[in-house]
């Protein structure tokens, strides 16, 4: 019952980093940069635990990324060891650098293009969680670029698709 | 930190003699036709010969020696298909670390019977697949190649030096014979034991570092601090070329648990783009690595002090000025290999050109070793790490 209830969870946070990475795209230039030197077409795995959440997305060069279906193989996957450690990543009770020294999740694929996925969630957990959330579990908060707030209601007006 | 994870499978046959249980080992490993993997120069110097001689009545099923020092993908799957041709069931590599790279990165391939290794990218995400025997001789005390889950391989075609983490890489046996690193030059054992202090340094300090870990770590530098000026100095001392041996296993142990930071991150990336050999860039980043992590490993770096400096020093050094102290026993260190073997202490020394420095910043962001260091590392603070590194 409770795993089903941090699944639910899972997916729904994973809506709002994806539509996230999209606005994000858009307005915050790190961001930008980061997707921008990732290879032509890079696709990319969220995935939540064994028969978890799922957000599958490929490169876009117009909106940063756009979504793929959750079956399809992925140059890039991080799979979380477990439902439980997902929903504590992306409920902002660890940083997504605690997760890998916890050993949390794999990496499948290059682990230079991964970095530079690392880094995106990061940015956008930034915006996610307010600052003193944020301040507990990042090394060092980034700056925004734009609000929180901004980000969010952006975010419900993006397409999730 | 809740949570952590250790592992260190590899059984140790260390010390006088222990060369001679090869053909032992790999018997209880299962093995009969082993492929023996080394390099051209422990060829010529006659390292191989003592070892094809341990092998005694086993059979070798090939023996490969052309592995360059930064061993390549194309190299470990030219091999892996010799391994197949020759009909070889065990691996023995016998060398520094990129033979013992190399090696893993066959293992990798044959026990998930790949032929590339690009299909096997990854951290911790390569299942248990076929036995593959693996014995480890390391000829250099610096790598701690024979202890670690990592190998780092180059893809020549990116320009850059890929890191594989599997538990399918860690060696089943490791022989740590001191006739095997005996021979070693004065200014390669000072730069491969700078080596082994910074896996110790960066483990002791990484977001993995653990009670098991810092067990390991600890042991490493204190054995560093008591034997590498002696390795340097008197080569054909035994008992100094054994405790290098074992810091090195020890202190490969530790990082390869709780992983190592800024300093390995921008070391592979001088690697890639500028060559400069692993060891020497490590001399060269330590301290600069150091001072950029001093605001998180404040308290960190001050206990160090008792293992780098011993307790006297620690005692009578208040606590407040303990993690610079610590900061200046490796520049103490440093200085005085670099004045018995002239190993460079900067990037300038090194031939580095610092307009490759943009080049080398982006290459250590995007390594995995950044992902554990204690502080966000940046663009911004990678160009200052090697701006610092490169003058005095
Ligand atoms: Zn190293």
């Amino acid at each position: 019952m409770k795993r089903e209830l941090q699944n639910q969870v899972n997916a729904l946070v994973l809506q709002v980093l994806f539509r996230g990475f999209r606005v994000l795209y858009k307005h915050d230039e790190r961001v930008r940069k980061e997707m921008d030197a990732w290879k032509d077409g890079l696709t990319l795995k969220l995935v939540c635990g064994p028969g978890g959440a799922v957000l599958a997305m490929r490169k876009s060069e117009r909106t940063g990324v756009a979504k793929l279906h959750r079956a399809q193989r992925t140059a890039i996957t991080m799979r979380f060891k477990s439902v439980e450690g997902a929903f504590r990543v992306l409920t902002g009770q660890m940083s997504v650098s605690q997760a890998y020294a916890a050993h949390f999740f794999t990496l499948e694929g290059d682990i230079y293009q991964t970095m530079s996925f690392v880094r995106c969630v990061e940015y956008a957990e930034a915006y996610l969680f307010p600052r003193f959330w944020s301040r507990r579990i990042l090394k060092e908060v980034p700056e925004k670029e734009l609000s929180a707030l901004r980000v969010y209601v952006l975010a419900l007006l993006e397409n999730g698709r | 930190m809740n949570y952590f994870e250790f592992t260190n499978p590899t059984k140790l046959c260390s010390g006088q003699g222990a060369l001679d249980n090869l053909a032992y080992e790999l018997e209880i490993l299962g093995a009969s036709h082993p492929m023996v993997l080394s390099d051209a120069m422990l060829e010529k110097i006659g390292t191989l010969k003592q070892v094809t001689d341990a092998l005694s009545d086993v059979q070798i099923g090939r023996i490969f020696t052309d592995i360059p020092r930064d061993s390549s993908i194309e190299t470990v799957n030219r091999i892996a298909k010799e391994y197949r041709d020759f009909g070889c069931d065990a691996l023995v590599a016998l060398g520094g670390g990129s033979v013992l790279d190399t090696a893993k990165g066959v293992r990798l391939l044959i026990s998930q019977d790949a032929d590339d290794l690009l299909e096997l990218m990854g951290c911790e995400c390569v299942p248990k697949g076929k036995p593959v025997p693996f014995v480890a001789i390391p000829t250099t005390a610096g790598t701690g190649s024979e202890a670690t889950a990592v190998a780092v391989i180059k893809n020549p075609k990116l320009g850059i030096k890929m890191e594989y983490i599997s538990q399918q890489l860690v060696p089943d046996t490791a022989i740590l014979d001191p006739r095997m690193t005996a021979t070693l030059p004065p200014r390669i054992t000072a730069s491969t034991g700078m080596d082994t202090l910074c896996h110790a340094i960066e483990a002791f300090s990484c977001l993995q570092k653990n009670p098991v870990s810092d067990a390991y770590a600890i042991s490493a530098i204190e054995l560093v601090r008591d034997n590498l000026l002696r390795a340097v100095r008197f080569g054909a001392s035994r008992q100094a070329r054994w405790a290098m041996a074992n810091a090195s296993f020890l202190a490969g142990a530790a990082f390869s648990n709780s992983m190592v930071g800024v300093v390995h991150a921008i070391g592979h990336a001088l690697g890639g783009v500028c060559h400069v050999p692993h060891g020497d860039a490590m001399n060269i980043l330590l301290p600069a690595g150091m001072m950029f992590n001093c605001k998180k490993c404040r308290d960190v770096y001050g206990e160090l002090l008792l293992y780098l400096g011993g307790p006297e020093l620690y005692g009578k050094t208040p606590k407040q000025k303990r993690a610079r102290a610590a900061i200046e026993e490796v520049l103490r260190m440093r200085e005085r290999l670099h004045r018995l073997t002239g190993l460079p202490v900067t990037l300038k020394e090194a031939g580095v050109d610092p307009a490759k420095f943009p080049e080398v910043a982006r290459a250590a962001l995007n390594d995995g070793a950044v992902i554990v260091n204690p502080r966000q590392v940046t663009y911004e603070a990678v160009i200052r790490i090697l701006e610092v590194s490169y003058g005095n």
